[in-house]
């Protein structure tokens, strides 16, 4: 069974690797397997959707601390579901539930992120006041003054930060980048010669 | 009563519980925050419903038999994931989780050599190039901006490398070249972080600003 599961992940993945490669050859059976993929990927979010819920459940059904927020998770879930199922994501019932509590949630999470990313900043140099969290810091501030719309106008000599910090951070977003995707490689690369099993095949 | 008003209100409510947490974590942030993930697990569920399934449910063709067979294939393989939920059985979903892994992997690789290291390391080479530069005061700006780019990326990329070699004393320390390098490389990146942090420091500002004027424009118009 793990030789066979193997088998289904390396031959697929090559098969959609070399289609990168072979356009002309593999590129109808690539887009093939990457259509079965997204099906698949659709069928896992709605399983662990599915996971979501029946784990509240068993939350409200052992009667757990708290188990009243659980109560109201899934009922919510319940109803969004089952009206979207009946009318359609683009019915003004589903956008209600997209206007009147996805959209101010989501912003207001981000929105009291203002305020927990400074005291997050506060904790940082009380904890660790090195050099780099001096410079991180100092950084953070003038690209902020510079970039930030103030009353009085731009402030005297922010071309000079946003040029410097802007030539120094295109240099290390690179590298950045640069090392994530060279991970990414090295880790698809694992999983394709079967070194890296994360279905369930080890 | 209109669907606008009662939109609006949700969200004043929504949003001043949401802004409740500044004081303190209380029972109707929790509220805000366990509705949110219902309503927003069940609106994602329709929308793969809507967007990812029903599309290629509904174009099977059902005149040709093998094709319905081979087109029903991944909808069999999604099913067998409910598997996953009950430990005894769970080996049956692993052949739909090892195509989605093997198919994913190398959607990864490509992406990251296609989309990421060859039009990075592109950019990299370009930004040493001076026939672009107009005059010799701009083709040393664009030497120095080049310069200090690479010098960074390289940098970053040697902060990485955690290669070391064992001393005699028994302690593993990396190349002291190296060591002076990665050193470089965290000056490179802590500047880099800053840069993205004030950036997501201004997108937060800025959804603060337009949470606190909807509050404001909603007590008007309640107001009148």
């Amino acid at each position: 069974m793990r030789i066979f599961t193997a088998v289904f992940a390396i031959a697929s993945g090559l098969i959609v690797l070399l289609g990168y490669f072979f356009p002309n050859q593999l590129e109808p059976l690539r887009l093939f397997l990457v259509d079965w993929a997204v099906i698949i990927a659709g069928m896992a979010v709605l399983v662990g959707v599915a996971n979501l819920a029946f784990v509240q459940m068993e939350k409200i059904r052992t009667r757990q601390k708290n188990g009243s927020y659980s109560a109201l998770l899934v009922l919510s879930l319940i109803v969004t579901f089952g009206l979207g199922l009946v009318f359609g994501p683009q019915h003004q019932i589903m956008r209600l539930a997209m206007d009147a509590v996805i959209f101010p949630v989501e912003a207001s999470l981000m929105a009291i992120l203002a305020v927990t990313l400074i005291y997050a900043s506060i904790r940082l140099f009380r904890r660790r006041a090195d050099a780099m969290t001096v410079l991180f810091l100092i950084v953070a501030v003038l690209f902020l003054l510079a970039i930030m719309p103030t009353p009085f106008g731009p402030i005297p000599g922010d071309w000079i930060v946003l040029e410097f910090a802007g030539m120094f951070s295109r240099g290390g977003a690179r590298g950045l980048l640069i090392g994530v995707a060279l991970g990414t490689l090295l880790t698809g690369l694992r999983v394709l010669f079967g070194i890296d099993r994360p279905y369930g095949g080890n | 009563m209109p669907i606008d008003v009662i939109t609006a209100f949700i969200g004043f409510f929504l949003t001043l519980i949401i802004f409740s947490y500044l004081i303190g974590d209380n029972p109707l942030f929790r509220i805000a925050v366990h509705l949110f993930v219902g309503v927003s697990s069940g609106y994602a569920a329709t929308v793969i419903c809507y967007s990812v399934l029903l599309p290629r449910f509904t174009t099977l063709s059902l005149g040709d038999p093998v094709q319905l067979v081979i087109g029903l294939v991944p909808f069999f393989l999604g099913a067998t994931l409910l598997t996953k939920l009950t430990p005894r059985i769970s080996w049956i979903g692993s052949f739909a989780l090892a195509i989605l892994v093997g198919v994913g992997a190398a959607t990864a690789i490509g992406g990251a050599l296609i989309g990421t290291l060859i039009p990075q390391a592109q950019a990299a080479m370009d930004a040493l190039n001076f026939r672009s530069a107009g005059s010799s005061s701009e083709a040393v700006f664009k030497l120095f901006d080049g310069v200090v780019m690479l010098t960074g990326t390289v940098l970053t990329l040697a902060y990485f490398q955690f290669s070391a070699k064992r001393a005699p004393d028994g302690t593993v320390k990396r190349n002291p070249i190296l060591e002076l390098l990665a050193w470089g490389g965290r000056v490179f990146i802590a500047i880099t972080f800053g840069v993205l942090f004030a950036g997501v420091y201004m997108a937060a500002l800025t959804a603060m600003i337009e949470r606190l004027s909807s509050l404001i424009n909603f007590v008007k118009s309640f107001l009148g």
